[in-house]
């Protein structure tokens, strides 16, 4: 500890890098848990590299009601699956006292999946009143949205 | 490098970091990059539930885009008029960016507004990949399509 002036034969040079470690493992380790905690509901392959979606920030919150739709067999809200004729009551419930422009509900689907399955999610959507659905998927990196037609 | 035994002031007692951060650094450059991917949709409109007594002579509108997908070949119809297929929509794009370039110009509005008329339906068989529905709805929203109509009734396997 401590430079020493003189005496010894050897000048450290090095950079103590210790300090950069430590931090570097614990944003590493937030990173880690941040993470897997911040996906909510099932994994979901959906569709990639698209032009021109519009960026919702709705879609990450608590509120919204998501419809997942990872396979041809299964529908999942939130992480709990239910079956097709069950869908209708829990949308109704979760849509309970939303404005008229927030009555959205998103569909994340993925791309192996029929769009029969698609379809026929939509209908029990639009049987609580709803004829505003959002099909999520992910943009291309980098692509700018086609000039003005942002909403 | 390589121990010296005796001789010198002493051994160095330091172990050697530096991989070990290049590891790290990379990993957690992974995760930063993976965290903020914001999410993105497109809206679509779906017709409300047809009523019984609904009246069934509706006039047909001239300026509606129809937008199908062939279950067999894949081929994208706009209108009847086939363009290409589902791997390659570059040509409805070029169409629908033709057909709403001409509505600007000639100021084709919607009826009761002064928008320009750019509503477009999207119908597909059941059995159609969902991946290739939306590679349709990418293309015609990137040709400014506004509203999007799913066609939900009376869909072919």
């Amino acid at each position: 500890m401590g430079m020493q002036l003189g005496g010894a034969n050897e000048f450290n040079s090095e950079i103590n890098v210790t300090p950069m470690v430590d931090v570097m493992l614990v944003l590493l380790i937030i990173f880690m848990i941040v993470t897997p905690l911040l996906q909510q509901g099932v994994s979901v392959n959906l569709p990639r590299d698209m032009i021109s979606p519009d960026e919702d920030g709705d879609i990450a919150k608590d509120t919204s009601v998501i419809v997942a739709i990872p396979d041809n067999s299964n529908f999942y809200i939130g992480k709990e699956q239910f079956p097709l004729d069950a869908l209708g009551d829990v949308i109704k419930r979760r849509m309970e006292g939303k404005t008229p422009d927030k009555r959205i509900v998103y569909i994340k689907s993925g791309v192996e999946v029929d769009y029969g399955r698609v379809v026929a999610a939509i209908e029990t959507i639009r049987k609580q009143d709803i004829d505003k659905i959002g099909l999520v998927a992910d943009r291309k990196k980098g692509a700018e949205a086609p000039g003005g037609a942002k909403q | 490098m390589g121990m010296s035994t005796g001789g010198s002031g002493g051994a160095s007692p330091n172990i050697n970091v530096t991989p070990l951060i290049d590891v790290l650094l990379v990993l957690l450059i992974i995760f930063m990059v993976i965290t903020p991917l914001k999410p993105s949709r497109f809206e679509a409109k779906v017709p409300a539930e047809p009523k019984d007594q609904q009246n069934v002579n509706v006039k047909p509108n001239p300026l509606t885009l129809v937008v199908a997908i062939n279950k067999e070949t894949k081929g994208i119809t706009l209108n009847n008029d086939a363009l290409g297929d589902v791997s390659d929509t570059e040509k409805l794009y070029n169409r629908l960016n033709e057909i709403f370039r001409d509505r600007t110009n000639n100021g084709v509005f919607r009826e009761g507004t002064n928008e320009i008329e750019k509503t477009i339906f999207v119908k597909s068989p059941k059995s159609v990949r969902y991946g290739d529905v939306v590679k349709v709805i990418d293309a015609a929203k990137a040709a400014g399509a506004s509203p999007i109509g799913l066609q939900i009734d009376d869909l072919t396997d």
